[in-house]
């Protein structure tokens, strides 16, 4: 039973970052181009992904949707990496996600019990 | 001892172990196999094989040889395709919402053939003379090749064929000489989990054969000396 339980949080948790995991990546790479190691390092950190894989098809999709690019750069240890940033295009989406992500958390906050007694 | 491998990991020089390789090799076909129809296969493929390569060169410093154990770790933090979220990054359809077709991809991605087929082959890990027995009772899904044996003994005095059969299968069956040799013999799927279990299992086996070894030695040394 506590295994069901167990695994039933685990797996609403994962929808939960999900859902927010584009807005994180775009908004690590909005404050500086970034290299895939180094905006994993920081997600790990945040504790807002779990297998690194993750990331890949990610990057993946918002680049073929016009919202990242990158450019090679040449790296002392080992070959060329490929650095990220923001398109315009990708700069509005991050706006507008973010814009998104302050209602829905306002709206949240007001339906969860805790969050009540402080307002 | 082992052979090894050089390979270049998403542009990294990188020394491998056979049968690491073959765990690897596995685990990357399965991330290429998910991305099939992804329009960033190849990308996404090669930056996961970068990312690969470097943890290998964090975790070893350049010293060693990537062995199962690194190939396992590297893995778990990369993590199976099927936990990347269902994000297959395909086409733009995926941003407009949850996609529809969610259930029906999760389906036809278990449905995914992995490769099951027995085949024959001699088990050298398991033998008396030439593992034809053996692996002739591994086709066949007999437990234990005794059985395999006894009828072999007993052609060989009633008809006197056994022999025969036994010295042209000896000759032509192959021995099974990788990991995955060993798992098409029992007709285990072949997959990451099942050759890094059954290269586990080897390495335990292996270590019990040293172990028995020394007992044998010892004790065949010290009745000598007695």
């Amino acid at each position: 039973m506590l295994y069901i339980w167990g695994m039933k949080i685990e797996n609403t948790k994962a929808q939960m970052r999900k859902g927010l995991l584009e807005l994180c990546v775009m908004s690590i790479i909005s404050k500086k181009e970034a290299y895939p190691s180094d905006i994993l390092d920081e997600l790990k950190e945040a504790h807002l992904i779990v297998v690194e894989g993750t990331l890949y098809p990610l990057l993946s999709r918002l680049k073929n949707a016009g919202f990242l690019s990158y450019e090679w750069q040449e790296s002392q240890s080992g070959p060329p990496r490929k650095y990220y940033h923001l398109t315009p295009e990708g700069e509005k989406f991050v706006r507008e996600l973010t814009g998104a992500w302050e209602n829905l958390k306002q709206s949240v906050e007001q339906t969860i019990p805790i969050y009540e007694k402080d307002n | 001892m082992k052979k090894t491998i050089n390979i270049n990991l998403g542009g990294h020089p990188i020394t491998i172990d056979e049968d690491a390789f073959e765990v690897l090799d596995q685990y990357l076909a399965r991330i290429d196999n998910y991305f099939a129809q992804s329009e960033g296969r190849e990308e996404i493929v090669h930056d996961i094989e970068t990312r690969i390569a470097e943890l290998f060169l964090k975790e070893m410093k350049g010293q060693h040889i990537v062995s199962v154990k690194e190939v396992q770790q590297v893995i778990e933090i990369m993590g199976v395709p099927e936990d990347f979220g269902g994000d297959r990054a395909n086409t733009k359809s995926d941003f407009e919402g949850e996609s529809k077709d969610d259930s029906y991809r999760r389906e036809s991605r278990g449905s995914q053939p992995h490769r099951t087929t027995k085949r024959l082959f001699r088990d050298p890990s398991d033998k008396v003379i030439g593992g034809v027995a053996s692996g002739l009772a591994a086709y066949l899904g007999i437990q234990d090749p005794v059985w395999m044996r006894i009828i072999f003994v007993l052609l060989f005095f009633t008809t006197g064929v056994g022999l025969l059969v036994y010295i042209i299968m000896w000759i032509i069956v192959p021995k099974a000489k990788t990991a995955s040799d060993r798992l098409a013999m029992r007709g285990a799927p072949i997959n990451v989990e099942s050759i890094a279990h059954n290269v586990e299992e080897e390495v335990n086996e292996f270590g019990e054969k040293v172990r028995k070894f020394g007992r044998d030695m010892k004790s065949k040394y010290g009745s000598k000396k007695s």
